[in-house]
């Protein structure tokens, strides 16, 4: 099923198919759905992610056995790619530079502070971390562009989808993001990536909305051997976020 | 067939209940969406214009000065002290010119700018639901709320919005003219929506350590039509921000090292 296909409400298919009385209702069940408030209470379905996070400790476990797993050091690049990342200065580590790290990179690093901000048509993450230039806007109520100027930060779009969760289903935050230059690097060994590195991220709030499952898969089949998959947890936290620059102090 | 259609009214009330009482409890105006200074063009024909557009406000800043203020302002490298220049934040002091496009993003509780020039202006956030902290450690961006108010617009009423900020660190200036101001720096905001996609911000800052007195001036935002937010990089140049930073290091050494000469 297409993602337009799960879009379009039930109802309005039933109402152009269904006949008599039956019809009639579900015709009037169709034009509330058209309603600017029922548009505001439609994706009542979709959690509501809005609140600061910080990364569990690699050494913590929640219940049901979920932890961190996974790293960017982990990747296994083509020999093309491993031969340039040994050649790289590691001075020239964005990372030391304040420049974008990029959102592989940040998901994964140590105790990484994020605010989720959102609204009826984007979902930004914002990080503590403000040295790194990193902000991750994702439009929800479009797809990519189809010609796309390559950024440090590539275009994000997202779509929520019904996945599996244990042994039930889920609201999963999808995010698709492309169009991403050459510059940021996916770890601290120096691994590059091209302009067709293409990342998948899966959100969902798991142990009562207390937490973000958050899994990250990056495909870049110009320097990756085969797609990379991590996942880390984030704690909700009671907190305000500060800001943290690139102080050289 | 009456039952159904019954049936269907009810079912039609119950679903706009949730709507009236959203609309009960957010009464306030959404101005949601992305902002840049408005242009003359964009102000042409509304009554409306900037006070002392662009490196002019410089013209309005700099007579508040103290002495000691004005004296720190002509001693300042207007580009190798400039904090921007090694991408710490500019402050929000600047933000009316510096920070390109923000994002004006509209939650419970909360209102956020969030910047497209995010490694030197950050994000602003504003909280309605709590006063400032009676200990508040300084920072580049400072501490700031807001509250709503209806205030008299000619012969009606209309929202303000009403933000308060302080708790500044002194790291910043007041503007491009290398203002420099202290921790006592206090801002605010009144903005209200002109017309549809039109917010007046009535900025007024005072500082009773570096102003002789405050100053306020008018800046217009317009909504853009695009709901996208471009990147802005800070630091797209490593070797140059290298030599910048060098620079500052030293110059931060040595000027601590002449404050301990001074001192014994």
């Amino acid at each position: 099923m297409t993602r337009e296909a799960l879009r379009e409400p039930t109802a309005y298919r039933a109402a152009t198919t269904g006949s008599g009385p039956a019809r009639i209702f579900t015709l009037v069940a169709a034009l509330l759905a058209t309603l600017p408030c029922a548009a505001q209470t439609a994706p009542k379905a979709a959690p509501n992610l809005q609140g600061v996070y910080q990364a569990i400790p690699a050494s913590a476990t929640l219940p049901g056995g979920r932890k961190n797993q996974g790293s960017p050091s982990a990747i296994s690049l083509l020999p093309e790619a491993a031969k340039q990342a040994k050649a790289f200065d590691l001075k020239r580590d964005p990372w030391k530079l304040c420049q974008p790290v990029g959102q592989f990179r940040m998901m994964a690093a140590d105790g990484v502070k994020l605010e989720i901000v959102q609204t009826k048509t984007s979902v930004t993450m914002l990080f503590e971390d403000l040295a790194h230039g990193q902000r991750h806007s994702i439009y929800l109520t479009r797809q990519h562009p189809a010609k796309l100027e390559p950024s440090w930060l590539g275009d994000a779009v997202g779509h929520w989808a019904r996945e599996a969760d244990g042994n039930k289903e889920g609201d999963t935050l999808v995010v698709d993001t492309i169009g991403f230059n050459d510059q940021t690097w996916l770890n601290s060994q120096g691994a590059q990536h091209s302009d067709a590195l293409h990342l998948v991220e899966r959100i969902h709030p798991v142990l009562s909305g207390q937490y973000l499952e958050y899994k990250m898969t990056a495909e870049d089949p110009k320097t990756l051997a085969k797609p990379y998959s991590y996942t880390r947890y984030f704690k909700k936290l009671d907190t305000e976020v500060e800001d943290d620059p690139c102080d050289y102090q | 067939m009456p039952s159904r259609l019954i049936r269907a009214l009810a079912v039609a009330a119950f679903a706009l209940l949730p709507m009236s009482s959203a609309l009960a409890q957010d009464a306030h105006p959404d101005w949601s969406g992305y902002y840049r200074v408005a242009t003359a063009r964009q102000l042409a024909n509304t009554g409306f214009k900037q006070d002392y557009p662009g490196e002019q406000l410089n013209a309005l800043v700099t007579p508040h000065l103290q002495p000691w203020a004005k004296a720190r302002q002509e001693a300042t490298d207007g580009i190798a002290e400039d904090p921007g220049q090694v991408c710490l934040p500019t402050g929000m002091f600047r933000y009316p010119v510096m920070a390109g496009i923000f994002a004006w993003l509209q939650e419970p509780g909360r209102i956020l700018m969030v910047f497209s020039n995010i490694n030197t202006a950050g994000v602003k956030r504003v909280y309605m639901d709590r006063d400032h902290p009676k200990h508040l450690l300084p920072t580049w961006n400072g501490d700031a709320v807001g509250k709503w108010a209806r205030e008299a617009d000619g012969n009606k009423e209309s929202d303000t919005l009403i933000i308060d900020t302080l708790g500044f660190n002194d790291k910043s200036w007041l503007f491009g003219g290398m203002q420099p101001h202290t921790e006592e720096a206090h801002m605010i905001e009144r903005i209200r929506q002109v017309k549809d996609g039109l917010l007046e911000f009535t900025i007024t800052v005072e500082d009773r350590h570096a102003l002789t007195s405050p100053y306020t001036y008018k800046r217009y935002f317009a909504k853009q039509a695009s709901n996208e937010m471009p990147e802005e990089i800070c630091n797209e140049d490593p070797d140059t921000w290298h030599e910048f930073r060098n620079a500052a290091i030293k110059r931060d050494r040595e000027k601590a090292a002449k404050q301990a000469q001074q001192a014994q």
